[in-house]
């Protein structure tokens, strides 16, 4: 169990050395998500195998805003990887706060869960995209940002 | 850079309310000072702060936790205790995003009327900017036997009956958001996620004066010629007038307060920090597009 400091630290570290950072141009599908509070803004592109249950190949973040919240969604993406996609919309909210450090995060929470409700919020996009309810494409550039 | 002198070239009526990145670097061991760091981005103090600043959060520290209100006078005195603060010590503010945040600080601790109290010009991008230390260490003060008295709202702060009888009166409303958040055409700043009131617009007969235009690229704030030509000679304000700022939740508005006070020396600038979250969710409040 990481102390109060090891989990600055551990944001830290991916807020200046962020994974998974970036446009993913051959992502099934994109996302925006926003925070409102402090302006944050975050794309998440989740490229899917819908032979395998949506299972998330590959995933990249990209967006602006405070520390936590572009540290989380490079923690995040190395928890997503690999799984289908249901789990990652059933992903627990505080088990993810736990993993970011609570006491670090407790007065930022919407910063701190903003990749997760973004990505979250991917299922849906999905499911209507494949309804044709929404163009599939990956571009987010026009969309508004979701908020949570 | 600027220095003691040029800021008293500025011609604030308050120049006493602001130090310079060279003072504060001047005082860093001094025991009567504590620089007090608050920002939008809560772990920037992390990455590093002035050496011996504290760091005061906007939500952690001066929010109650339960009501939509700021800490009470027993929570404020317990804060200053903790970080060895006395009545008499000289707090300096500084901090991200144009001393945006710094100013709410600010604001709040003139609340409970701690009145020995600076911003820092230019705010923590200028003293990065200037290549000036930076620490990591979080300093540790023995705790003090600060006294605090009950806060009072009625001075500086506004609420929204008060905000009601104002524009009635048709006295100066100043909305410091942004144009587009003025028009209603968008219900927080451009490119943030659109939340936080059900009506989009402003407070009829509010002045639209974005609060940024009172400082420069470099973060420091423009001169008094500057800002009267902004707020006299274009939005016709003058300083013996009864003004409410306001903005989305108080945070932008107190940076125009700070200004209006403490550089032009107006003598009634109340905040209302209900703003737009609250004016814009009211049933039936008058809102104008």
């Amino acid at each position: 169990m990481f102390d109060r400091q090891a989990f600055i630290d551990n944001i830290l570290d991916h807020y200046e050395n962020p994974r998974h950072r970036g446009k993913l141009e051959d992502a099934t599908v994109a996302i925006k998500g926003g925070n409102p509070g402090c302006g944050d803004i975050i794309t998440a592109y989740l490229k899917l195998d819908p032979a395998d249950h949506d299972r998330v190949l590959d995933v990249s973040f990209e967006g602006e805003g405070c520390t936590i919240s572009q540290a989380a969604a490079s923690i995040l993406s190395e928890q997503i990887i690999g799984l289908p996609l249901a789990e990652v919309t059933a992903l627990d909210h505080e088990a993810f706060i736990e993993d970011l450090g609570r006491e670090v995060v407790v007065n930022r929470l919407r910063c701190a869960t903003l990749a997760l409700n973004t990505v979250k919020a991917a299922q849906r996009k999905l499911n209507d995209m494949r309804a044709g309810k929404v163009d599939p494409v990956s571009s987010t550039d026009d969309d508004a940002p979701l908020t949570f | 850079m600027t220095t003691a002198a040029e800021l008293n070239n500025k011609g604030y009526a308050h120049p006493e309310a602001l130090v310079t990145t060279d003072w504060v670097a001047a005082h860093l061991n001094d025991p009567t000072i504590r620089l007090i760091e608050s920002n939008e981005d809560i772990l920037l103090y992390e990455q590093g702060h002035i050496p011996g600043a504290i760091q005061i959060d906007w939500v952690g520290d001066l929010n109650d936790r339960v009501r939509r209100d700021y800490l009470d006078r027993q929570h404020f005195a317990e804060l200053m205790q903790r970080y060895g603060i006395n009545n008499d010590t000289m707090l300096v503010f500084y901090g991200d995003k144009n001393n945006w945040w710094a100013t709410y600080a600010f604001w709040v601790f003139q609340l409970f009327g701690h009145v020995n109290a600076r911003v820092m010009d230019g705010g923590r991008a200028k003293w990065i900017a200037e290549g000036r230390p930076l620490s990591k260490d979080k300093p540790v003060f023995t705790a003090s036997q600060y006294q605090a008295p009950e806060r009072n709202d009625t001075k500086i702060r506004a609420f929204r009956d008060e905000v009601m009888g104002h524009l009635q009166a048709k006295r100066p409303l100043v909305d410091v958001r942004s144009p587009k958040e003025f028009s209603g055409e968008m219900l927080h700043m451009e490119a943030y996620p659109q939340e936080g009131a059900l009506r989009g617009g402003h407070i009829p007969g509010a002045r639209n004066v974005p609060w940024a235009q009172a400082v420069r690229e470099d973060g420091t704030f423009k001169s008094a010629d500057e800002l009267r030509a902004i707020y006299e000679n274009r939005e016709g304000l003058n300083a013996d007038q009864d003004v409410i700022t306001y903005c989305r939740i108080g945070e932008r508005s107190s940076h125009s307060w700070f200004v209006l006070t403490y550089l032009l020396g107006y003598t009634h600038v109340r905040n209302y920090d209900g703003s737009w979250t609250e004016w814009g969710n009211l049933v039936n409040a008058p809102i104008e597009k």
